[in-house]
C-alpha cells in the first residue's frame, strides 16, 4: 500500500519537474497534462527513481534564477502581462475541480460563502504541510514568503516545480531552504488544493482562518485521492 | 588553587579506585556564580544564580553595558556561556560559535563556522533554531543542525573530534544543547514531525564513541529498561511495554523525539529528560498508548539503564510534545522534605514527582484555562492512576478524522514548549514563562515518506478566549502544592528562558523585544528595556572584574515566529477583536543580537 503510494509520488515527480522546466517556451501545451486530474500520473510511465532525482535536481537549480526576483515586492509588473496570473473565474469542472479558461486550477466560492471541496482540502493540507514554515493562512512566518502573495506573482507551472523540487537562497544575509516535496504523497496528491487554496486567500476570496462552509467531496474526487495517496 | 584541588581529587581517585564523580569542570564551574557554565545554570535546572549585586534595589537602574551582533538573523534561542572570563556565544544555522575575551571588550578570540549541508534547513521543523553550546574539561562541545556532535578546543576552536548522531536525510535534525556528565555527553534528537524515532545516546567526551544509546519506543533492549527493575508508577515496567503499546511496525515510525533539556542529581546518579509526541498527529494512525512518547525518563547516565518512567500524556491527540525540562529542588510536601523533580507539560498540568522513585505527588493545571483534561487521576488504587481524564468534547480521537475538534486549551504550542523556568530556592517558587493560546485541531490520513513531514493534522490557533487577550502570562508557582501565586499577562507568549538571582529579581524576555525584571516575591515589573529583536533566548548572568552583567539574545523566530509573525486568528469570533490579534511584525523585525546589562557604580 505505502509502495503504491510512492510510485504515483514519483510519477508526479517527473511530470512536475517536467512542468518546471517547460514554462518558459511551451507552457500552452503543456497546459493541458497539467489539466489532468493528479491520478493521470499513475497512468503514465512510472519513471525510474534516478530520472526523477535528475529532473529535480534541474528544477532545483533552475528554480533560483527564475522565482528569485519574483519573490520580491518589486516584480508586481511580471503580473500584468500574462492572464494566467489574474485570471481566477472558473470556467470549467471536470467532476473533480475547477479550471480557468487556461485550464488552470481554481476555486468556486458560492454566493454564500460555501467554497468548493478542494479548496477546502487546500486549506487543511496547507495547514498541515507548509504553514510550520509559511504561517497561518498564507500569510508568512519571520522568515518565509507569504504565499498568498507568491501564488499572484507565480505562475502555476513555477509553483508546482518549487514546491517539487525546492528552492534555496543561502548566502551571507539570508538562509532560506525550502524542501523538495516530489515524493510526498501528502504534498502532490494535493498539490492542486493547495493552489487554489492560496489563490482563493491571494484574491481575499476566502477569508483569514477556516473556511466556515464547504462543498461536500464528490465521489470522483474520492476516488482519485484514493488512487493517489494509496488508501 | 584549583589545581591543587583537582590533583588532591585525583589523588583520591586514585587512592579509593571510586567511579569517577560528576564532570570535575563542570561542577566546579558551575560551584562558582561568577561563571555561567551550563545553558541552564546548574545540573539541576534552576537557571538560579547565587549573585545579588544587581538586586531589587538596583535593578532600575540596569544600563546596556555592551552588545554584539551574530551575524545571523534567524530564531536565537539558548543562551551564552560564560567560562574563566571568555563568552561562547553560538547562533541556529549555519551555528556559528564566537569566543568572546571578555578581558579585551569581548574581542573575537576565534569563530567557529561549520560546513553543514544547507539542505538540512528544509527538514527542520520550526525554524532553524538551537540552544547552546556545553563546556567541559578544556572543550566547548556544539551539536549542530545536521546533527553533527563537534568537541571545540576552548583555547583555539579547533575540532578535536566529531561524530554523525543522525541522518537528515531521514528528518533527522537537531536543535537541542548537550549535557556534560561524567566523562559522557548526553545527545538527543529531533524530528518528530518527520517520524523520526527517538533516542538520547552518550558519547565518550574524550574521543566521540558511543558510550549507549536508549530509544524511546521499541522492544525493551533497544529502550535500554529492565523489566523487572525499571518502575512506572511504583510498578515494575514488565516486558515489552512499548511494543505492546502500538498497532503493528508503527513505533519505528513513532516519534518520541528528545529535543529538550536534561537534567541531572549528582547524588541519586539519574539523569532526567522528556521524549516528545508520537507520529503522526494524526492520533486515528496508532492506536494505543504509544509508549514511551510523552514521557518523563530517569536513567543511570553511567549505563543508560532506565530507573523510572512516567508518561504524562498516553496516546497523544494534540501533539502536546513531552520535551520540556524536569528542574530538581528538594521542597518540603505534607511536612516532610522530597527531592522532587518538577515538570511543566506541553499539556498544561504542572507534576511533582519524587525524583529517586517516579512517585507522582502533585498535576495541577498551570494556566486555568485548560480544558482537554478535567484533571489527573491521583488515586493510586484506581486503573487509571496518573493518566489525565480526557474531556470528550475536546478529544480529537473521540470526534474522529476529518472532524474539526474546536476550542482545545493549550494550543499545540502547549501552555509552555522549551523555553525553560527558574526556580529560586529563596522564595520556593518556580518561575514560569507561559503561553496562553487555544486551538481547533483537525486530524486526517496522511502517508508516510521517509525525510518528509509526516504530520497528518490541520491546526489553528487564536488567544485563550474569554481572558485578558493576550497570549502568553509570566508566572510564579508554588510546586508543593500545584498554586498559581502570581500571574502576569503578556500580549505575547513569553518564549524566553527566566531567571531568578539571590538578588530577590527574576528576569525574562518577550516576544516583543523587552527584557523585564520583576519581583520574586510579588511579581512587580522593575525594569524593562526593548532590545533590537523579539526575545526567544534565555536570560543568563555572570560577573566580570567584580561587577554583575545580565545578558540575553535577541532574534525573533522559532516557532512563535511562525505562528505569531501574522498575527493568530480565531475564525469563529467576529472582526475588532482585542490586542492580542495583533500580529508580532507590528512590534519587532529579524535581528541576531547579544545585549548585556549593568548597573553603573
Amino acid at each position: 500500500m505505502k509502495r503504491f503510494a510512492a510510485t504515483a509520488a514519483i510519477a508526479l515527480i517527473a511530470a512536475s519537474a517536467a512542468f518546471a522546466q517547460d514554462t518558459a517556451t511551451t507552457a500552452a501545451t503543456t497546459a493541458d497534462q497539467a489539466a489532468a486530474p493528479a491520478t493521470d500520473a499513475t497512468t503514465s510511465d512510472a519513471a525510474p527513481a534516478a530520472d526523477a532525482t535528475t529532473s529535480d535536481a534541474t528544477a532545483t537549480d533552475a528554480a533560483p534564477a527564475d522565482a528569485a526576483p519574483a519573490d520580491t515586492a518589486t516584480a508586481d509588473a511580471a503580473t500584468s502581462d500574462n492572464p494566467a496570473l489574474t485570471d481566477t473565474a472558473a470556467d470549467h469542472n471536470d467532476g473533480i475541480r475547477n479550471f480557468t479558461a487556461e485550464d488552470i486550477p481554481t476555486f468556486a466560492i458560492a454566493a454564500d460563502g460555501t467554497v468548493d471541496w478542494p479548496t477546502f482540502s487546500g486549506f487543511r493540507r496547507y495547514h498541515a504541510e507548509c504553514h510550520v514554515c509559511h504561517g497561518p493562512d498564507g500569510e508568512g512566518s519571520s522568515y518565509a514568503p507569504a504565499l498568498k502573495k507568491s501564488v499572484m506573482r507565480l505562475d502555476y507551472y513555477d509553483f508546482v516545480g518549487i514546491v517539487a523540487g525546492g528552492k534555496q537562497e543561502v548566502g551571507q544575509a539570508q538562509n532560506q531552504v525550502m524542501p523538495a516535496f516530489g515524493s510526498n504523497p501528502n504534498v502532490m496528491c494535493y498539490i492542486d488544493d493547495i493552489y487554489t487554496y492560496l489563490r482563493a486567500r491571494g484574491t481575499d476570496a476566502v477569508p483569514r482562518g477556516r473556511p466556515a462552509k464547504k462543498e461536500t467531496k464528490t465521489d470522483a474526487y474520492d476516488a482519485a485521492e484514493a488512487s493517489c495517496m494509496g488508501f | 588553587m584549583r589545581t591543587v584541588m583537582m590533583s588532591l581529587a585525583a589523588s583520591l581517585l586514585m587512592t579509593t579506585a571510586a567511579p569517577v564523580f560528576a564532570n570535575d569542570s563542570v561542577t566546579e564551574i558551575a560551584k562558582d556564580p561568577a561563571q555561567w557554565g551550563m545553558q541552564l545554570g546548574q545540573y539541576d535546572g534552576s537557571r538560579y544564580s547565587k549573585l545579588d549585586k544587581i538586586n531589587k534595589d538596583n535593578v532600575g537602574d540596569l544600563q546596556v553595558a555592551w552588545t554584539f551582533s551574530t551575524g545571523v538573523l534567524r530564531g536565537h534561542e539558548g543562551s551564552p556561556l560564560v567560562v574563566d572570563n571568555v563568552m561562547y556565544v553560538h547562533t541556529p544555522f549555519p551555528n556559528t560559535v564566537y569566543a568572546l575575551d571578555l578581558n579585551e571588550d569581548g574581542k573575537i578570540l576565534w569563530k567557529y563556522q561549520p560546513q553543514q549541508n544547507p539542505d538540512v534547513i528544509g527538514v527542520m521543523c520550526c525554524d532553524t533554531v538551537n540552544r547552546g553550546v556545553a563546556y567541559a574539561d578544556g572543550m566547548v562541545f556544539l551539536h549542530q543542525a545536521d546533527t553533527t556532535l563537534v568537541a571545540l578546543d576552548a583555547k583555539t576552536g579547533e575540532v578535536k573530534w566529531s561524530v554523525q548522531n543522525g541522518d537528515p536525510a531521514k528528518g533527522e535534525t537537531n536543535t537541542a544543547t548537550v549535557t556534560i556528565v561524567k566523562d559522557k555527553v548526553l545527545v538527543g534528537i529531533s524530528g518528530g514531525e518527520y517520524g523520526v524515532r527517538g533516542h538520547m545516546t552518550a558519547y565518550n567526551i574524550a574521543d566521540g564513541s558511543m558510550a549507549w544509546r536508549a530509544y524511546s519506543t521499541g522492544p525493551d533492549e533497544d529502550m535500554l529498561v529492565d523489566p523487572e527493575k525499571t518502575m512506572v508508577l511504583g510498578k515494575p515496567i514488565g516486558a515489552n511495554s512499548s511494543l505492546d503499546s502500538w498497532e503493528g511496525d508503527q513505533w519505528q515510525i513513532g516519534g518520541g523525539t528528545t529535543w529538550g533539556w536534561t537534567t541531572y542529581d549528582p547524588e541519586l546518579n539519574l539523569v532526567y529528560y522528556g521524549t516528545g509526541n508520537p507520529s503522526t498527529w494524526n492520533p486515528s494512525q496508532r492506536p494505543g498508548d504509544n509508549k514511551w512518547s510523552m514521557t518523563i525518563m530517569a536513567r543511570d547516565p553511567d549505563t543508560g539503564m532506565a530507573k523510572w518512567f512516567y508518561q504524562k500524556t498516553p496516546h497523544d491527540e494534540w501533539d502536546f510534545d513531552g520535551v520540556n525540562e524536569n528542574i530538581l529542588a528538594d521542597q518540603e510536601i505534607d511536612g516532610q522534605m522530597r527531592k522532587i523533580l518538577v515538570n511543566f507539560d506541553r499539556n498544561g498540568f504542572g507534576y511533582t514527582l519524587d525524583r529517586e522513585t517516579g512517585e507522582l505527588l502533585v498535576a495541577e493545571k498551570y494556566d486555568p484555562q485548560v480544558n482537554w483534561a478535567t484533571e489527573v487521576d491521583m488515586d493510586k488504587d484506581s486503573e487509571t492512576y496518573g493518566r489525565p481524564q480526557v474531556v470528550a468534547e475536546y478529544s480529537t480521537e473521540q470526534n474522529g478524522e476529518d472532524t474539526n475538534t474546536t476550542g482545545v486549551c493549550p494550543a499545540a504550542l502547549g501552555s509552555k514548549d522549551q523555553q525553560p523556568a527558574s526556580y529560586s530556592p529563596d522564595t520556593g517558587l518556580f518561575y514560569v514563562p507561559t503561553n496562553h493560546v487555544c486551538m481547533d485541531y483537525e486530524p486526517f490520513r496522511v502517508s508516510y515518506a521517509a525525510g518528509q513531514p509526516y504530520v497528518g493534522a490541520t491546526l489553528s490557533m487564536f488567544p485563550a478566549p474569554d481572558s485578558h487577550g493576550g497570549m502568553g502570562n509570566f508566572i510564579a508557582w508554588d510546586a508543593t502544592k500545584g498554586e498559581i501565586k502570581w500571574s502576569l499577562p503578556e500580549q505575547f507568549s513569553v518564549w524566553s528562558g527566566a531567571m531568578a538571582t539571590a538578588g530577590g529579581v527574576v528576569f525574562y524576555g518577550t516576544l516583543e523585544g523587552y527584557l523585564k525584571a520583576v519581583d520574586a516575591e510579588t511579581g512587580d515589573e522593575l525594569y524593562k528595556f526593548k532590545t533590537p529583536s523579539g526575545i526567544i533566548g534565555n536570560v543568563f548572568t555572570y560577573e566580570h572584574d567584580g561587577k554583575q552583567f545580565v545578558g540575553v539574545l535577541s532574534g525573533i523566530g522559532g516557532w512563535a515566529g511562525i505562528g505569531l509573525a501574522a498575527g493568530l486568528t480565531n475564525a469563529n469570533d467576529g472582526l475588532g477583536a482585542v490586542g492580542g490579534y495583533a500580529a508580532l511584525s507590528d512590534y519587532t523585525a529579524l535581528g541576531g543580537q547579544l545585549t548585556v546589562f549593568t548597573v553603573p557604580e
